[in-house]
């Protein structure tokens, strides 16, 4: 049967998340809250609204969302602007939504069957097809949907355009199953190699994550690993080094590319759309030196014969006119 | 020869296989861009110069004008250039290997009292050149100013701008500059045409002398029976005179430099200027013979078109395909290495940098710069037989537009199906440098508007670009392109408003309906027809009449000589002596019309959001108010061009089509026609300066839409899905019903473009854009310091995305701390 997938988003011309031009579909829904994640519209896997205060007109001029609205009093307004929305009322937002004349209102997730979403990326076919790219699913955490991804992909690849998977890997083996063999690439990370601090930080332990990464390595599959590098939660040499040792141990090194994604302080503004207290508020360091430790951390892994990127892109241009 | 020493670094880059490396061609260990010192410091000295206003050609012209009161306007035209090429001083400056300026020191503008002088007269006296707030000229001193006074004075009257204004009527003038500026044809109203490519590969073959030799046998063959003898013969006598006086003007260069020789004390510099007085005597008297000479005469002959008239856009034509032969024959003798050639090339595109262009404020304001504007050198593409026709100097040429990074010349990458992916990395790899150059042309499209304009598939396929966008087959073509510019934004005013100005009040064209009364979408859109149909009819009659002046005042018999067509038929080019005529407006503001009437359609006739009246009334107000309403008609749930949404797009085409369809195939004086254009290059933020706000969204004095671009207003860009669907919409109209061209701006993050992927990522980006038909497309990549400035003026970057893996966001709606990071990883990224 065929089942209907919660997006929150689908971004055209994606770049960073797999080779070539991309379009990326994001599923709603994940059961890991990494502190430093940038998309934490995505974690609750129902419909969620957010406010843009710098969109609203006012409460004075305007107001349609609270006339709109089946409950009363669940808007925010602070200054006349509607700063945010109480969505853990079970509230359906979406008449102010559809009222709401200044895109001030955001609804995240969208119920979207397989054939809607092929329409949007089938628009862009001629872009993958000549830098070989296609579609990725990303979240969220993609495989809490996994029958529909597997349908979706199922669906490209009759269409022939290739299809990544982006997952956390905190998922049963058996949804990976369902989506492996329509998947052309998967990209995944390696956040944290001690469990206790990946809960600290993430809400939940590594070793389903290592497991999983483990069947895949065994299945030989394409992977692209990344680490979200965050000062002082997985910089430290002992993680680094227990991370090596993984990929060549128990991976048998079958990663196309190890990935460092420098911390960035982004989606900031959503936690405001979402009345979400942001757990990287306290951070503070230096970027270029931060930047040089990262750049450390790649020569590490690169000598120790993993193939290292700082970012998600080959730096040999840059590199010759240097030299 | 060149000096050559060791310490250059560079690796010219070919496609022939001794060299693989797809770079651009330059490693680091020098300071500046170009790895020749030389390039670097007529770089600089150039940058370092004044912008004078020089009185030298003003004089020589009045001189002659005075001296010769009697004679034909053709001969008139010819003595004065022969007084100025006989007398104006020559300049050879420090470490230059070609010579020629436009009768003016570099950098200094000449007068061309020709074409208008009462903005000269009137701004010296109340808002002076010296004071402008940009595109600033400096008098060089009190005896100057009172000189240019009073030579202009001489002129009142006599010019093209003074007889026109007593030729147009009312209807005409209300449109105009002079008016309600619906259309401003500025540009050839207070200057000359230009806009052309000669024929450079027969003047490499047969030299001054040849084309002197050609126009005196058809001087003698002309008969007395023919009705148009005299002017014929006028023709040919002018274009001796000026041609003659031409190698009279390369001999006193040539004289020059061998004086400067023997006072040398350098050696390497003795040499040099002896090689170019060797050079100079060559091309006066015969055809060049080697590289360095082809481009020698190449400057003189481009140089001496603009002491002729100050047309802008006086391009250089398919410069890899002319030149070629004399490069291939001095590589095969060995007697020029990659080095020196490249080294030749970069002097001469510093060069080209020199002629600059006073111009009257109103003509500023649609086209700001102080050169004169658009000299394109295009390259690539595919020869007349349809194969590929990149060379060594494709690349050469590529890599002295990086190495020089200079306004000049404005390089145009043709790229077809079989671009080979050498060339397309290199020309990624420029575009990737940041510094705005090359602009793409695609063969496809380009050479389907070609044929449309009456060509043969050959023909069409040697189409070079000339200006921005327009299109020109060189030698054969004066396409009087950039002929106005169009306001479709008031235009659309019209229809909204019963044919009055929003801002007067008055009756401007006919009351073909209004907002508040139009019964059903389909009279909105036929009440569009009719307005286009009016303006264009007014603005079309308007630069006929101006190209008739032309004709009667102005001829170009220089330049007309280098046309095989002018040749045979002992027409100039004002006469209509070219193969193909032209005459091309070019509309600015489509998508503002396009989302205009989106909003219009959705939310009045589909909706009932609204009604007209309330519309209309919102609009009058400048949506002050009308908050809702504002908000709702910026918002996503209002269809907009730009998103792949056939919707929107279908009202962009519809508007596209019917501005074409309203220029196309109108006649001109010159046995050709209209051809329109749809680009508005920076022209669109003046225009939107004096348009009323308009039902997109926009409010007053906020810019039209840019070229074929989307709309962007205060309350944000319309378009939201990315380049992909930008360009899906923008490929969904036919862009070789714009004969005259179209205009593309895109621009990325480095970082999307950065590393081998990124390259790839543009590379194959460009290869799917090319084969989706849209005719131009020029890249803009953001550096930190846009995104410094964009920090600075948020409100003109609010289209600027920031994307970094599998997050993306506005750059100015980001908090400042984020700004700041981004900036500084940007940075650390290149
Ligand atoms: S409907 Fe939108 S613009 Fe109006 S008050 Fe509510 S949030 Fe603000």
């Amino acid at each position: 049967m065929s089942k209907d997938g919660i997006v929150f988003d689908i971004q055209r011309f994606t770049i960073h998340d797999g080779p070539g031009l991309r379009t990326e579909l994001f599923l709603k829904g994940c059961p890991l809250r990494c502190q430093w994640c940038s998309n934490p519209e995505s974690w609750k896997p129902r419909i969620q609204w957010g406010a843009y205060p710098s969109k609203c007109i006012s409460l004075e001029k305007c107001g349609l969302c609270t006339a709109a609205c089946p409950v009363k009093g669940v808007l925010n307004f602070t200054d006349g602007k509607l700063t945010s929305i109480d969505n853990s009322k079970g509230v359906d937002y979406s008449a102010c939504a559809e009222a709401c004349p200044s895109d001030a209102i955001k609804q995240w997730g969208k119920s979207m069957s397989v054939a809607e979403c092929m329409a949007v990326i089938r628009k862009d076919k001629d872009y993958y097809q000549r830098s070989g790219g296609g579609i990725t699913v990303s979240g969220g955490e993609s495989l809490m949907q996994s029958d529909f991804v597997a349908e979706l992909f199922e669906a490209c690849q009759a269409e022939d355009i290739q299809t990544c998977c982006e997952t956390t890997f905190y998922t049963k083996w058996r949804n990976v199953e369902k989506v492996l063999p329509n998947t052309d690439l998967w990209i995944s990370d390696l956040k944290q190699m001690d469990t206790k601090i990946h809960r600290k930080y993430t809400g939940g332990g590594n070793e389903l994550i290592l497991e999983n990464l483990r069947k895949l390595a065994d299945l030989n599959q394409r992977l692209i690993l990344r680490i979200p590098v965050i000062p002082n939660v997985n910089d430290d040499p002992v993680n680094i080094k227990a991370t090596a040792d993984f990929i060549l141990n128990d991976l048998h090194g079958r990663v196309e590319t190890l990935q460092l994604l420098s911390f960035m302080r982004l989606g900031v503004e959503k936690y405001k759309a979402l009345n979400i207290p942001y757990g990287m508020e306290g951070v503070h360091f230096d970027r270029k030196e931060f930047q040089a430790h990262v750049e450390q951390i790649a020569d590490y892994f690169n000598q120790r014969g993993i193939h290292c990127l700082v970012g998600t892109k080959d730096k040999e241009v840059e590199a010759v006119k240097k030299n | 020869m060149l000096s050559t020493e060791k310490r250059y670094h560079t690796n010219a880059i070919g496609i022939e296989p001794f060299d693989k490396s797809y770079g651009l061609g330059y490693q680091v260990n020098h300071a500046d861009w170009s790895p020749f010192p030389r390039v670097n410091d007529l770089r600089q000295t150039f940058l370092d110069r004044p912008y004078d206003i020089d009185v030298e050609r003003l004089r020589l012209v009045t001189e002659s004008y005075q001296k010769h009161q009697s004679c034909s306007r053709k001969l008139q035209c010819a003595y004065a250039f022969e007084n100025v090429l006989l007398n104006t001083k020559l300049y050879i400056y420090d470490e230059d290997l070609i010579v020629g300026e436009i009768a003016a020191p570099a950098k200094a503008a000449p007068i061309y009292p020709e074409f208008s002088v009462n903005w000269i007269i009137d701004e010296i006296r109340h808002s002076p050149f010296e004071e402008r707030e940009h595109d600033k000229f400096f008098i060089r001193n009190d005896k100057d100013r009172q000189e240019i006074l009073d030579l202009c004075q001489w002129w009142k009257g006599k010019t093209i701008d003074d007889h026109l204004q007593a030729s147009l009527d009312k209807d005409q003038l209300k449109g105009s500059e002079v008016g309600e500026k619906i259309f401003q044809t500025n540009l050839y109203h207070y200057a000359g045409v230009g806009h052309l490519a000669i024929d450079y590969a027969k003047l490499m073959k047969v030299g001054y002398v040849g084309l002197i030799k050609e126009a005196k046998e058809h001087l003698a063959a002309l008969s007395k029976r023919d009705p148009e003898w005299a002017s014929k013969r006028d023709f040919y006598l002018a274009a001796i005179i000026m041609h003659e006086a031409a190698r009279t003007y390369i001999k006193r260069y040539a004289k020059l430099a061998e004086k400067m020789a023997q006072t040398e004390p350098d050696k390497k510099r003795k040499t040099e200027l002896k090689q170019i007085a060797a050079n100079c005597y060559q091309i006066a008297d015969g055809t060049p013979k080697t590289f360095w000479q082809a481009l020698q005469l190449f400057n003189i002959a481009t140089t001496l078109i603009q002491v002729e008239s100050n047309g802008h856009s006086i391009s250089y034509g398919r410069m890899d395909q002319w030149l070629y032969p004399y490069y291939e024959a001095d590589m095969k003798k060995k007697s020029l290495t990659k080095k020196q050639a490249l080294e030749l090339l970069e002097v001469e595109y510093v060069k080209m940098n020199n002629p600059t262009k006073l111009k009257d404020k109103g003509s500023m304001a649609v086209r700001n710069g102080r050169g004169f504007g658009g000299e394109s050198l295009t390259i690539g593409g595919v020869d007349r037989e349809g194969n590929d026709a990149t060379n060594d100097l494709t690349m050469l040429m590529l890599e002295g537009s990086v190495h020089t990074r200079m306004m000049n010349p404005w390089i145009c990458v043709r790229m077809h199906e079989k671009t080979p992916y050498e060339l397309k990395t290199k020309v990624v790899q420029c575009i990737r440098a940041g510094y705005g150059h090359p602009k793409l042309y695609n063969d496809a499209p380009a050479i389907k508007a070609m044929m449309r304009k009456g060509m043969t598939l050959e023909e069409a396929r040697d189409y070079c670009v000339v200006g921005c966008v327009e299109l020109s087959l060189p030698g054969k073509e004066y396409g009087w392109h950039d002929a106005a510019y169009v306001n479709t934004a008031k235009m659309m005013e019209m229809v909204l408003n019963g044919g009055r100005s929003f801002n007067t009040g008055k009756q401007l064209g006919p009351d073909t309906g209004n907002l508040a009364e139009y019964k059903s979408f389909d009279e909105v859109l036929a009440s569009v027809d009719k307005q286009f149909e009016y303006w264009t009819d007014q603005m079309c009659s308007s630069l006929n009449i101006i190209d008739s002046l032309h004709r009667q005042l102005k001829p170009l018999p220089y330049v007309s000589l280098f046309f095989s067509d002018c040749m045979d038929s002992g027409k100039d080019l004002t006469e209509g002596g070219a193969k193909y005529n032209g005459i091309g407006p070019q509309a600015s503001g489509t998508a503002t019309c396009a989302d205009s009437l989106s909003s219009i359609k959705q939310l009045v006739f589909e909706d009932h959001y609204c009604t007209g009246a309330e519309l209309l009334k919102a609009i009058k107000d400048n949506w002050e108010g009308h908050d809702i309403l504002y908000a709702m008609v910026n918002s996503s749930k209002v269809h907009h061009y730009g998103n792949d949404d056939d919707y929107a797009d279908d009202l962009f085409k519809y508007m596209f089509e019917c501005y074409c369809r309203h220029i196309t195939g109108r006649k001109n004086l010159r046995g050709g026609d209209f051809r329109p254009g749809v680009y508005s290059v920076n022209a669109n933020v003046a225009m939107g300066m004096n348009t009323h706000a308009s039902a997109d969204g926009r409010k007053k004095g906020e810019a039209i839409s840019d070229n074929m671009g989307p709309v962007h207003t205060d309350a944000g860009s319309h378009d939201i899905c990315g380049p992909t669907a930008l360009v899906n919409s923008l490929a969904k109209v036919d862009h070789s019903l714009a004969t005259n061209g179209t205009l593309m701006n895109l621009r990325f993050p480095e970082d999307a473009v950065a590393g081998v992927q990124g390259r790839d990522d543009l590379l194959n980006f460009i290869d799917s854009y090319i084969a989706k038909g849209p005719m131009h497309v020029q890249f803009n990549i953001m550096s930190s310091k846009t995104m410094r400035a964009a920090q600075k003026h948020p409100e003109n970057y609010k289209d600027m995305l920031v994307r970094v893996a599998g997050y993306s966001a506005y750059f100015v709606e980001l908090g400042k701390p984020l700004q700041k990071d981004l900036i500084q990883r940007t940075e650390l990224h290149f």
